[in-house]
């Protein structure tokens, strides 16, 4: 009698064998990866913690390759924002007749601190205006319309002084989202009753008007792109090296899946399942933590960067690259680091210390790249819009890619020179000896961000002097310049007297001026009547515009220039004991032209030449200077205001009292910052960019560090526990941890700023500039310096609860 | 009651982790020059009495006394002192730091105590010598066989001239033979420095060597001679 035995029944989880003849090929591939998936989701706590710390390592990097994907369409979004609330037709030359739907407006903008405050004034003129995007009822004379930011910046105890400044007017209403560029945008609408077009306001239909964008400056897209490359190669490296976050622990355990007939392949597609499983998660998360930070970027204001949500839609093409790149590398990474360990069934044998790392070919992607950046054409402002944006850009990504795998080399050499030492100092350079690798892939993602911001810093300094010109201002002699259109004299003394008034006000420079004509009728051979520039001041206040000597009021002078031919234009005007026509348009060149009365004013005799000189705000006036006992400011025609005013600066928002007093005088007065130097907006803008990348990549990269770090040190919780047994003191360990950190990241800088300083003088050749600073690094190495420490500072709790005595616990 | 001329005793200890008491009530007592064994089956306290009598763990009841001082009462940093300087351990797996070569590992209690490398290394290059394994001095414990790291352990726990050794499990990763080896090393080390030696075991053979044993079972302690 025969028995049947029957196999048992493996229990479930258990791994199935693979057999004598298992699939090949394809279905081999299928199988393992599968497997390592299996093995990713049911490996118990220690499975899911690696998975995770993969997963959110890869999603942090997703999410932002998502939002520099999403830049192109935010900025695109953000233009059609713009232009949908431009008034339409104000460039052309139709003329619009006033109807039931029309409204005059002009832009009435102002400033808090060092915010920019959009706004416009508007007046309807009849029953149905038409209305800007986001605003449900146009405001009436007193009252506006406010963005949600605005509102409550002007409800704040912060914005206490700018809620002053409108308070002849009643918000009616907030401008919904169609009408903002960014939800955290502060703009207006005030409604006025005489508004006027000699005020400067236009009639308009319709709003909507594309206004043509200067295209970017060829130099400013060299900036863009090489930004673009020194803030997403860190990124990349950073996947690359969270795909490989807890390997050690899974080498283990593959180890456990040789021993029970897997092969070496066949262990190595296990681990890159395992991978892909990670970054497929890290995928999802990635698409969570963009749609969350896309919230957050709604909601909060970084940098006065906000933008709304539905705006930050990444380009689908880009979105379908990191769908596929992201998974396929994970793969592609793992396999590669795998090649230097062999999985044996009674463990994991690293061949690291076995084979040296060879420096020659990780020399040739850096020096490649900059041979590919020295080949270009160099690249100048007037030099069209044909930049090799991809060209630069692979020379740039080469470049920095190739100081990331010179890393290793550079780290094993390094470390295999350091002898003796304190403990601490020995524990952490035996450990980077024993596994280099490890140290200087935790590291190479800030080698090439600092690289990279070195290079991008020297390419700033050298295009500094293009993008901030000089103004001629001088802001120690007046800090505001206040001007205003009115061409009215007695309003233009209330200005003076108003801005002397107001807090925090040291001084004004007030100046009334008209140009006068010289009467009677007009000389054979003249084009033109002779005409000058009349200004009215204190003799305070013409002090500061020429070289005026005695002065008392009553006095006049006839000023010149230094120009030859402008002085003789004003001596054929401006004569001693002659009159001078105060309303030049009852002069016309023929009589039909001529209108409004004659006001003749005589110059004084006494007056003397003297010579101007600039006022604060750069600017030189020629003519006829006279003090109020001379002139009555009333009898001039077309008059304008201009005060400089000088501040205390010892006063907290003396600027702000001013431009309230100057709203409350007219809204549209306009209040101008002096400035020594003026930054060009796009170059201002693309350094903004730059600052807020910047923080975002350094944070990963300081992300990256700390779990490694501790990954390190979770790795190492037993021989923590038994060194503390014997006695070692937690100072020794915590120095250790910083020498372990700190060596890797001193090799870094050391070579991110010898490649940074490489790369920005080639880059700042291709735009032929010099370089003009070459100490630039300094900066950056501070803040490597602060990075480590901080890593370090956020390892220590970790490792003083690895140095308890529970590690050496086994039940 | 301390017994008279005790080196290092304890009296009812108590230590609870979560759900499980490790000790309830256990007394121990040992005097300079003595092995004394600690046995027990699997997760009867054992490991958790050697580790509250090294002054690693703070037992949550009763008293430690070494040399007239009580244990209890130091702080962290007067413990980590002790330790450096008056006990030494020797753990199942040796726990060698892996970057480190053997004699750098041997050298380290030394060097945690302020002594200069070279003087630190010339002195555990003698407790190498005397435990037959100067030839792996410059070998990562990787590199050595494992009887051969577990006497670079002992070295290392010898090295101060600790006045208490602690052995938690020394051989249980070894072979007969070279458990053998390692305990005789061990003990001859530790009698030719008249170190009292806390040896936590599970085998019988271990037991041998020591001079008295005591058994551990759900958190209590029993002198073995007692129950002769």
């Amino acid at each position: 009698m025969s028995t049947t035995r029957t196999k048992p029944a493996a229990p479930a989880g258990a791994v199935p064998h693979p057999g004598p003849t298992g699939p090949t090929g394809a279905r081999a591939w299928l199988r393992d990866l599968a497997m390592g998936v299996r093995f990713a989701v049911g490996g118990g706590r220690e499975g899911w913690v690696r998975t995770v710390l993969t997963a959110v390592g890869v999603g942090l990097g997703v999410a932002l390759l998502l939002g520099a994907a999403s830049v192109p369409d935010l900025l695109a979004n953000r233009d059609a924002r713009a232009a949908a609330r431009n008034p339409a037709d104000t460039m052309s030359a139709k003329t619009i007749e006033r109807t039931d739907a029309t409204i005059l407006t002009v832009d009435a903008g102002t400033g808090f601190r060092d915010s920019e405050i959009g706004g416009r004034s508007v007046r309807a003129d009849g029953d149905h205006p038409v209305r800007p995007p986001g605003v449900s009822e146009l405001p009436k004379g007193g009252e506006m319309v406010v963005s949600p930011a605005l509102r409550d910046l002007m409800n704040s105890s912060d914005g206490k002084l700018l809620k002053q400044r409108f308070d002849d007017y009643r918000i009616i209403g907030t401008i919904g989202e169609p009408g903002l560029i960014s939800p955290k945008e502060l703009y207006y609408y005030t409604g006025s009753d005489t508004l006027s077009k000699a005020q400067g306001a236009h009639r308009v239909e319709a709003f909507g008007y594309h206004e043509e964008t200067e295209p970017l400056d060829p130099l400013l897209v060299v900036l863009v792109v090489l930004i673009c490359v020194v803030l997403l190669t860190p990124v990349l490296i950073f996947i690359g090296t969270a795909v490989r976050f807890g390997g050690d622990r899974r080498d283990q355990r593959l180890a456990a899946l040789r021993l029970v007939g897997a092969d070496r392949r066949g262990v190595r597609r296990i681990a890159a399942g395992e991978a892909l499983f990670g970054a497929l998660l890290g995928l999802a998360l990635g698409a969570v933590f963009f749609l969350g930070g896309r919230e957050l970027v709604g909601v909060v204001d970084i940098w006065k960067v906000s933008a709304f949500p539905s705006d930050m839609v990444p380009m689908p093409g880009l979105t379908a690259v990191i769908v596929v790149a992201v998974p396929v590398s994970s793969v592609l990474v793992t396999l590669v680091s795998l090649r230097a360990v062999a999985i044996e069934p009674l463990g994991v044998v690293r061949s690291t210390t076995a084979r040296r790392r060879r420096l020659w070919w990780r020399l040739l992607l850096p020096v490649a790249g900059l041979l590919v950046l020295l080949n270009q054409d160099q690249v100048t402002r007037t030099g069209g819009e044909d930049v090799q944006v991809y060209t630069i850009a692979a020379g740039a990504t080469l470049t920095l890619v190739g100081l990331a795998t010179l890393m290793p080399w550079l780290v094993e050499a390094a470390v295999a020179q350091l002898r003796g030492g304190p403990v601490p100092w020995q524990l952490a350079t035996r450990r980077l000896q024993l596994s280099s690798g490890t140290a200087a892939r935790a590291v190479s993602g800030i080698t090439v961000a600092v690289a990279g911001a070195v290079a991008l810093q020297m390419l700033f300094a050298s295009m500094h002097d293009e993008f901030n010109t000089t103004t001629d201002q001088d802001p120690r002699r007046a800090q505001l310049n206040v001007s205003s259109p009115e061409a009215s004299g007695p309003l233009a003394q209330r200005m003076i007297d108003d801005f002397r008034a107001a807090k925090g006000v040291k001084g004004v420079i007030g100046r009334v001026s008209s140009y006068v004509v010289r009467p009677g009728e007009m000389k054979s051979g003249d084009d033109m009547r002779p005409t000058t520039e009349l200004s009215v001041g204190t003799c305070a206040t013409l002090r500061e515009l020429a070289r005026v000597g005695p002065c008392k009021d009553g006095d006049a002078f006839v000023v010149h220039s230094g120009d030859r031919e402008l002085d003789q234009w004003v001596d054929r005007t401006a004569r001693p004991g002659e009159q001078v026509e105060l309303n030049s348009e009852s002069w016309g060149d023929d009589a039909s032209e001529a209108r409004g009365k004659h006001r003749p004013w005589t110059l004084p005799k006494s007056a003397r030449t003297i010579t101007s000189r600039p006022d604060p705000a750069g600017d030189r006036y020629s003519g006829i200077f006279v003090t109020p006992g001379a002139i009555d400011v009333a009898k001039l025609a077309d008059a304008s205001t201009q005060a400089l005013v000088q501040i205390d600066p010892k006063v907290t928002d003396a600027e702000e009292y001013v431009r309230n007093a100057a709203t409350h005088i007219d809204p549209l007065i306009r209040v101008y910052t002096i400035r020594m130097v003026e930054r060009d907006k796009q170059y201002a803008s693309v350094q903004k960019g730059l600052q807020a990348g910047a923080i975002a990549t350094m944070m990963l990269i300081a992300a990256s560090m700390l779990v490694s770090t501790l990954e390190q040190l979770r790795e190492r919780k037993r021989l923590l526990a038994a060194l503390t047994a014997f006695g070692t003191r937690r100072s020794s360990m915590a120095w250790s941890m910083l020498w372990q950190t700190a060596v890797p990241v001193v090799l870094g800088l050391g070579l991110a700023i010898s490649g940074g300083l490489a790369l920005g003088f080639v880059m700042c050749r291709m735009v032929d500039k010099t370089v003009s600073d070459w100490l630039v690094f300094l900066p950056l190495c501070a803040a490597g310096a602060a990075l480590v420490a901080a890593v370090t500072l956020l390892s220590l709790p970790a490792l003083w609860r690895m140095m308890r005595p529970d590690g050496l616990r086994t039940e | 009651m301390t017994p008279a001329g005790s080196l290092l005793t304890a009296d009812g200890l108590r230590k609870v982790y979560g759900p499980t008491t490790a000790l309830d009530g256990a007394d121990f007592s040992i005097h300079p020059g003595e092995i004394v064994a600690v046995m027990g089956p699997s997760g009867s306290g054992k490991s958790t009495l050697l580790h509250c009598l090294a002054g690693i763990v703070r037992p949550d009841a009763g008293e430690i006394t070494y040399n007239g001082q009580r244990l209890t009462d130091m702080n962290d940093t007067a413990l980590s002192a002790l330790r450096r300087s008056e006990f030494g351990f020797v753990f199942q797996f040796g726990q060698l730091v892996p970057e480190l070569t053997c004699v750098e590992n041997v050298a380290l209690p030394l060097r945690l105590n302020g002594a200069k490398r070279k003087d630190a290394e010339r002195t555990a290059l003698t407790w190498m010598e005397r435990l037959e394994v100067d030839d792996v001095r410059d070998k990562r414990p990787g590199q050595a066989s494992g009887g051969q790291g577990q006497r670079v352990a002992v070295a290392r726990a010898l090295v101060t001239s600790p006045r208490v050794l602690f052995a938690d499990e020394p051989t249980g990763a070894l072979d007969s033979l070279n458990g053998e080896r390692v305990m005789e090393l061990l003990t001859d080390a530790a009698r030719s420095t008249n170190a009292a030696v806390v040896l936590v075991t599970h085998e019988t053979r271990v037991a041998a060597y020591s001079d008295r044993e005591i058994v551990v079972r759900d958190g209590k302690s029993r002198d073995m001679e007692r129950l002769v």
